[in-house]
């Protein structure tokens, strides 16, 4: 059941919403940013920083469009003379205490201060006093705090207290004095806290860890998925100069709303590994030796010959690496298997169903779907005889033990897994950052990830090479694109039937028989 | 001076008839006099009634918005179901009053009166008496009646015998300015800090606890009984002639350079001029008034002749160009300085804001900079400017009035007395900063 | 944290010297009692938190850390929410104060009537020399502090508990004598 639409006009452009919706969301459906610090929408309202102050017809004073709910027949104008004035007034305060550090701030260039200075602010000050001064204070966690430029938004307050459901974060003192404080020996440490940095519109709450490494304006951005855990959560790659700095989360409300843990930030560090394969090699005479794909591809589908494929392939495999996986393994009568490393589970109260999964690792959903085993002991039904492949798996020590009885092993990944004794075929591949493809997630959510960033040498997408190695072997595999192994996968596979990648768009479908929602 | 001064002639004591007399303190004492006698007749009445001759008294609330009372308590939903909440906002921390603290003192029953009544004509069996924590004698003076009342049966489980419950609990602010304001007051009852919240949902729909609330000044609580027993056209006769908006007796906080400093309750409509000549004095010897903010320290400032002229009444302050406020009235001789004022009061508003609006938070710390350096003779020509200019950026677009108030103190400091900020900028010889050309 | 140029200066209490005794919890045998009696009133235990503030700064002389931490283990809080109530409310003590806790009003109706007068004849007659400081003697700290609501008898002062009117810079010496 809907209800009834709400009719406005913001700047002179209808616009019709659900009642109760806010004047700040409402306006974006129209097209219009009204500016704002405090308003976050995954966050309660607060209506402190009085920045979003709107002109709304017959209302004789400005009204906080974050704090004032849409009504029948509103007529509401953002960038009137008197709005424009009041920000500009917001603008000013926030400024005065504020220091003129762009050029030593990591926010530089994503502050919203700087933002909303530029496109509406006074272009001198008048502000003739001392100003404010309090030291940085380490809260913890990957969180600093610069109290000097902080706007008192309390979007971090709210966030530890609302969301992540620890008050670890209070506002200390009031009037001019006031800032954000903490209690001492009680850190940000909570395993979602470092949104809080995200949270912060100016650059007062940062992260340690990147710390001064790079300008915002240099980054590249690029849109994917964080494989941190079977959650899923929508991420955006930042990379500068085919290096990856850090990740952020992309809002997804079916999957992550605004979030990500600081678990899944962290993993971007991975991905900057220098001990990558980067050339295809084979076993000969004189060790490892570098050679052509084609010979590569030739050498692995001779080793290949008569044997079964017994494959281990990582749960932070594509899907689409995963289904020509499942199709080798068919091809061969082999097998195929993985293991989901585990940690600690780590719910992000706030919000419904979204939490840092137990399981470590995107797409072991995906992995069984497409008829891959999960076990403790994946290799325990390898026998003499398989050809091992191992896609991306990490070797524990059992697992090398029982690699020994393979008759031959290739390995298709990125980084040589360590421990291992021989590798008849090295396949380089890529990571996840240097490919496109899909995963999903524990919900059954298949979402894309896209290409961020160059792979090194030759290494090429695991579809890509698996594609060649089938063709080989006489199959009809003749794609050029990730979509094109996708859209493969939808025809062969029920679970998949009736997706593809445009319909994926960047915020990814739940499979056949899933519900759409995240409450599943 | 102590309190209670002997009544002036001139005044009508109805709320202060028995400031000064020791046994009104006391239950018995306080029954002798004719009091809770309003309570047990209203215990047996349909709140409803109540309601409507509170509204036809034409009571306002006396803490300084002067919203009329029985509507206020008309917008309760009574039936919902819902607990409801009355509090008593006895935060009294405007620059200036110090008539609810009299109240307090000396007839705390009359208070606990007012609020068992107030807290059943608004469905509530719960009142809060929030008193500032500075106030140690009104706490313990309201504490001890609180618990004799409820021992003697007058609050409690079965209130005055009818069987209804009415509690009334005392509860201890810890020094914030702000809990004056009446969401402010609920957070600090719940135990957050003193912020006020965004309106709305107004205190009637979700007030303390996230249910509906009432609050009311300590004098509007306590003229109630009054009202009931003597009827609301008796209140509404004390009034001009020619305005019936305001009605009943006010309680005035005189201070400052005046001779006679206290409280006086007089009707409403008296003669301003009169009030502060006659009544309280005049200036003290051998000095002459030249300014008066009349409302507690929120309201405008005005000059001497403009106060002279004033009536003493909601709009009579208005037509005056101030505001009636919380009748904290605030008398400056000519030996002082108002922008040496202005600055102090400046500085009283950084110190309470809560920090929450950027306007205030700022606003009020800068205020204060810019004055205090004025004040040091470090004033510039554009300084006057730009704090008229910062007093409108921080008018009509807060959460609350306390940044407004800040801004209204500037603004009628510099509309009536400008030549005494310029004369102080003019002896200025070192700028304190170069000026910054814009661009 | 330490603060720059503020619009506010008389009015804090200046961290002084403290002895580390070992912190004792307060909300034991009666003060529990007590503080449970008087959350029978509010729906929630949070609504306690400036009572059960009130009864440490009672039976602690200054609301501490320490102190802190264990109000918020009773009400089922966060110690970082209670410093920032406390932070919040001016009359909780953040560091220990003198014997006597001298609070004189300094605000409009005092000023006109020559309220710093009154400051500097406490400042002076205490020993203390500084706002917010605390006599070498541990005696006195003497702060400003804003509108005590008690404006028709200029100066009121509260030394600790007790409610002072009309003081002058005459009658400080004498006030002292007192609170000896």
């Amino acid at each position: 059941m809907t209800a009834p639409m709400v009719n406005l006009t913001i700047e002179g452009r209808p616009v019709a919403v659900p009642p109760g919706t806010n004047l700040v969301e409402a306006a974006k459906q129209a097209g219009v940013l009204i500016p704002h610090y405090c308003y976050h929408p995954g966050l309660p309202v607060a209506g402190v920083c009085r920045m979003c102050l709107v002109e709304v017809e017959k209302s004789p004073k400005l009204a906080p469009a974050c704090a004032t709910a849409v009504a029948e027949g509103q007529v509401v104008h953002v960038h009137s003379e008197k709005a424009r004035e009041a920000r500009k007034g917001v603008l000013e305060m926030l400024l005065i205490n504020h220091p003129l550090d762009c050029p030593i701030c990591d926010q530089s260039g994503e502050c919203e201060l700087q933002d909303y200075t530029y496109q509406e602010g006074r272009a001198d000050s008048r502000y003739r006093e001392p100003k404010r001064f309090n030291p940085v204070e380490d809260f913890g966690g990957d969180v600093m705090y610069v109290p000097n430029r902080c706007i008192l938004c309390t979007r971090c307050v709210r966030f530890m207290d609302d969301v992540a459901k620890d008050t670890v974060l209070n506002v200390t003192e009031r009037g001019d004095r006031a800032h954000i404080g903490k209690f001492e020996g009680k850190d940000l440490t909570h395993p979602w806290a470092a949104n809080v940095v995200d949270l912060c519109p100016v650059g007062a709450l940062l992260s340690k860890d990147f710390l001064n490494k790079a300008r915002a304006w240099e980054l590249d951005r690029t849109a994917s998925v964080c494989t941190g855990c079977s959650q899923g959560c929508n991420i955006i790659v930042e990379t500068r100069d085919n290096v990856v700095m850090r990740f952020r989360p992309r809002s997804n409300e079916a999957v992550n709303e605004f979030f990500m843990c600081d678990h899944g930030r962290m993993n971007y560090r991975g991905l900057n590994r220098r001990d990558r394969l980067e050339v295809p090699t084979i076993l000969g005479p004189r060790g490892h030796e570098a050679v052509d794909w084609e010979v590569a591809i030739d050498a692995a589908v001779r080793v290949l010959k008569g044997k079964r494929a017994y494959v281990l392939a990582s749960p932070n495999c594509s899907n689409e690496t995963l289904h020509l996986l499942s199709r080798l393994v068919k091809k061969t009568n082999g097998v195929g298997s993985f293991r989901v490393d585990q940690g600690i589970e780590a719910p992000l109260p706030g919000v419904t169903d979204l939490a840092l999964r137990a399981d470590r690792a995107a797409n072991g959903r995906g992995a069984e779907l497409v008829g891959f085993t999960r076990n403790e002991t994946p290799l325990a039904g390898l026998q003499a005889g398989d050809a091992l492949i191992i896609a991306d798996h990490a070797l524990s020590r059992a697992d090398l033990e029982m690699a020994g009885r393979a008759s031959a092993v290739i390995v298709l990944s990125s980084t040589m897994p360590a421990g291992l004794a021989r590798a008849d075929v090295v396949l380089p591949t890529c990571t996840v950052v240097e490919e496109e493809g899909s995963f999903t997630n524990l919900r059954g959510r298949v979402q894309r990830f896209l290409q961020a960033k160059a792979a090194p040498g030759l290494a090429r997408p695991g579809w890509y090479v698996l594609a060649d190695v089938l063709q080989a072997m006489g199959e009809s595999t003749a794609f050029f694109l990730a979509r094109d192994v996708f859209q493969d996968l939808a025809t062969s596979n029920p679970a998949f039937a009736g997706l593809s990648y445009d319909q994926l768009g960047l915020r990814g479908l739940p499979i056949a028989g899933q519900a759409a929602g995240v409450a599943s | 001076m102590g309190f209670p001064h002997t009544p002036h002639p001139r005044e009508t004591q109805v709320l202060s008839t028995h400031f000064g007399d020791a046994d009104a303190r006391s239950v018995d004492g306080w029954k002798k006099r004719g009091g809770y006698q309003a309570l047990a007749n209203a215990l047996g009445t349909d709140p409803v009634a109540i309601q409507n001759v509170v509204k036809e008294s034409g009571l306002r609330g006396r803490g300084g918005a002067g919203f009329p009372t029985g509507l206020k308590w008309s917008f309760m939903k009574l039936g919902d179901g819902k607990p409801h909440y009355l509090c008593c906002n006895a935060d009294e921390s405007e620059p200036g009053t110090f008539k609810d603290r009299e109240i307090m003192r000396w007839t705390p029953h009359a208070l606990i009166e007012g609020c068992a009544i107030g807290a059943y004509a608004i469905g509530a069996e719960d009142c809060f008496i929030y008193i500032r924590g500075e106030f140690t004698e009104p706490l313990q003076v309201m504490e001890r009646a609180c618990a004799d009342a409820r021992a003697a049966g007058v609050i409690g489980k079965n209130a005055m015998g009818s069987g209804k419950t009415v509690n009334v609990w005392v509860h201890k602010g810890a020094g914030a300015y702000i809990c004056g304001e009446e969401t402010a007051l609920m957070n600090s009852i719940e135990g957050k800090r003193g912020n006020p919240r965004i309106k709305p949902p107004f205190p009637a729909v979700a007030g303390l606890f996230g249910k509906p609330t009432t609050i009311n000044n300590v004098e509007t609580l306590t003229a109630v009984p009054h009202i009931l027993n003597r009827g609301a056209d008796w209140y509404k006769k004390m009034s001009r002639p020619d305005n019936p908006k305001s009605t009943g007796t006010k309680l005035w906080s005189v201070c400052g350079n005046i001779a006679r400093p206290g409280n006086y309750e007089v009707e409403m409509g008296f003669p301003f001029g009169e009030f502060l000549q006659d009544v309280c004095g005049g200036a003290p010897k051998g000095r002459k008034i030249k300014a008066v903010i009349p409302g507690g320290s929120s309201v405008p400032v005005i000059p001497w002749e403009q106060a002279a002229a004033a009536v003493m009444d909601y709009e009579g302050m208005v037509a005056a160009g101030t505001m009636l406020g919380s009748a904290g009235c605030i008398v400056m001789d000519d030996a002082q300085s108002i922008p040496r004022q202005a600055a102090r009061l400046a500085r009283f508003y950084a110190h309470e804001s809560c920090a929450q609006c950027t306007q205030c938070r700022e606003g009020t710390a800068w205020t204060t900079k810019i004055l205090e350096r004025i004040c040091a003779g470090d004033g510039t020509a554009e300084d006057l400017d730009t704090l008229l200019s910062i007093g409108d950026n921080m008018t009509g677009k807060t959460i609350c009035v306390l940044s407004d108030s800040c801004a209204t103190v500037v603004s009628s400091a510099l509309q009536y007395f400008r030549p005494e900020f310029e004369a102080l900028i003019k002896r200025t010889t070192i700028h304190a900063v170069p000026q910054v050309v814009a661009r | 944290m330490s603060h720059g140029p503020s619009a506010s200066g008389g009015a804090t209490i200046k961290a002084g010297h403290h002895g580390g005794e070992p912190y004792t919890p307060v909300f034991v045998g009666e003060m529990k009692a007590r503080l449970e009696d008087l959350l029978g009133r509010y729906p929630t235990r949070q609504a306690g938190l400036l009572p059960a503030l009130w009864m440490v700064q009672e039976a602690r002389g200054w609301v501490s850390e320490e102190g802190m931490a264990e109000v918020a283990t009773v009400l089922g809080v966060t110690p970082a929410y209670v410093k920032g109530v406390v932070t919040f409310y001016t009359m909780y003590h953040q560091h220990p104060v003198g014997k006597y806790f001298i609070q004189v009003c300094t605000t409009s109706p005092c000023h006109v009537c020559g309220a710093e007068d009154v400051v500097k004849a406490f400042l002076e007659k205490t020993g203390c020399g500084e706002l917010g400081v605390t006599s070498a003697d541990g005696r006195y700290t003497v702060i400003e502090v804003e509108c005590l609501g008690a404006c028709g008898f200029a100066t009121p002062v509260m030394v600790n508990a007790d409610f002072l009117e009309s003081v002058t810079p005459e009658t400080v010496p004498e006030v002292l004598k007192r609170y000896a």
